[in-house]
């Protein structure tokens, strides 16, 4: 390989890595945002996103991504490659994120809570100081997880014609006919990307320790 | 209002799935007094601290914390949310199983609320809590974190919390029945302490000695009914019922 394939192949890994942590980061939030709205229980509103929450987990990502590519101009919008592929990517990363959210809501100590309302704390004054901090730290393995089979999914954005790290290797093999060399690098490269995260999740136990009362 | 009472309780009932746990209770808790409330289990004591700064919400009766309503108003419309957590500040709480805050510093258990709740500036609040986990000879672990306290030591950093917001009275659940036995003393020295300065409190024990020693009232429940109040020598020596008197018999 020369440097021409390294670096269209860093350029394959620079657009997984973006599409995928905007994914992330959105997705993180919204599934947080979610997690907040099914707590308060409001009726239809609470349905719907139960309907969501199981269809996204339930379609695979290469048929979310092409339905909000080829189903956005019959609305009249003009999607972006980028812009459905991160469609895509949240949608289906969100709903499992409100599941590990929702998980962390349920699963907060009430004693901790009710603690908090005898020093007069209002509940978004708890929520922020109180239970955020704590479910984030107990969350974050499952999110981590989550993040990394989104990142391992993501290849499924190439459906669309996004150049991914996946889609490269192809392209770099059709030209110099070697198909092992790129996919090799291609993998060493996914594993830097994951093993990144893998890191954030090992701080995260270490510091969840001290939950454990 | 220096002459209204501390808290003030009303013909309090609560039921919970259709079992009465109080029935038209009445107590009065003047500012620096001392109230301890004894009772065997399950008849009540807990749910009663619990309605005084509303986790729990009574069915029927009325809770005044310094004169003022707790939970609804005359008319008995639901307080705003805000008001709410402005009065239940005004109450501290100190639970058996001492509920600190596990991520947060002792130092930081004890500034949060003055800080988030009633927006006392930084460095005051650390100088207050400073003082106070000094009180209960908390000072020398201001930067531990609550897993690394024994029992006795996590209940006094939870005592420097609720003294932390200076409310108005102290509620005590049974602060001292999930500690070892040697651990017991210096959480009631703490509070024995706190009673001597003239906080207003409110104790839920099974101390009887501490009860006797400390207290300008002993209450006794039994089924949600007070049976039985007095000053804490003539409870002690000469009870007014058979009830009362087993009880005593038991704990000896
Ligand atoms: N949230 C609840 N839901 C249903 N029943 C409850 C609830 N809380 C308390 N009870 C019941 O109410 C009764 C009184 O309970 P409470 O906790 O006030 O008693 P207690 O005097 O504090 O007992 P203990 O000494 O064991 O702490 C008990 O029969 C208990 O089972
Ligand atoms: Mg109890």
């Amino acid at each position: 390989m020369n440097a021409q394939t390294w670096w269209l192949l860093l350029e394959g890994a620079w657009t997984t890595a973006w599409i995928s942590g905007v994914a992330i980061a959105i997705g993180v939030v919204a599934g947080l945002a979610i997690a907040l709205v099914r707590m308060a229980r409001i009726p239809v509103i609470d349905q719907v996103l139960v309907i969501y929450i199981s269809l996204a987990r339930a379609t695979p990502l290469v048929t979310l991504v092409l339905f909000i590519f080829l189903v956005a101009p019959t609305f009249g919008i003009v999607m972006n490659r980028n812009i459905a592929g991160i469609m895509a990517l949240t949608l289906n990363t969100a709903a499992f994120n409100a599941e590990i959210w929702r998980a962390a809501f349920l699963s907060f100590s009430r004693e901790q809570k009710e603690a908090a309302l005898a020093c007069g704390m209002t509940n978004g004054v708890i929520f922020r100081r109180i239970m955020l901090p704590q479910m984030f730290t107990t969350s974050l393995p499952g999110l981590v997880n989550e993040m990394s089979f989104l990142i391992k999914g993501s290849p499924a954005i190439a459906v669309i014609g996004i150049v991914d790290l996946t889609r490269v290797t192809n392209r770099i093999s059709a030209v110099t006919y070697e198909p092992l060399p790129p996919i090799l690098a291609a993998a060493a490269l996914y594993m830097i990307i994951i093993s990144m995260l893998l890191k954030l999740q090992d701080m995260a136990e270490k510091k969840a320790n001290r939950l454990t009362m | 209002m220096p002459d209204l009472p501390a808290v003030a309780i009303e013909r309090l009932s609560k039921s919970f799935n259709g079992i009465e746990v109080l029935r038209d209770v009445d107590l009065t808790v003047n500012r620096g007094e001392v109230v301890s409330i004894l009772g065997s289990s399950g008849s009540g004591k807990s749910t009663l601290l619990r309605c005084i700064n509303w986790l729990e919400q009574p069915d029927r009766g009325a809770i005044r914390i310094g004169g003022q309503r707790i939970g609804v108003d005359d008319n008995g419309r639901r307080m705003p949310a805000r008001e709410l957590a402005a009065l239940r500040a005004k109450t501290g709480m100190v639970f058996q199983s001492f509920n600190l805050w596990p991520h947060l510093t002792v130092l930081h258990n004890v500034t949060e609320a003055p800080i988030h709740v009633k927006g006392v500036a930084k460095k005051e609040a650390v100088r207050t809590a400073r003082e106070l986990l000094d009180k209960v000879g908390m000072a020398h672990k201001m930067e531990a974190y609550p897993y690394t306290l024994s029992g006795g030591q996590k209940q006094r950093v939870a005592i420097a919390r609720a003294l932390a917001m200076s409310p108005e009275v102290i509620l005590f659940d049974e602060p001292t029945s999930a500690l070892d036995p040697e651990l017991v003393g210096e959480v009631l020295g703490v509070m024995k302490d706190l009673s001597a300065e003239g906080y207003t409190m409110v104790v839920v024990t099974h101390e009887m000695e501490f009860a006797r020693a400390v207290s300008d009232q002993v209450v006794f429940l039994d089924k949600g009914i007070i049976i039985e109040r007095a000053a804490p020598e003539q409870f002690f020596t000469a009870p007014e019922t058979e009830r009362v008197r087993k009880f005593l018999e038991l704990k000896q």
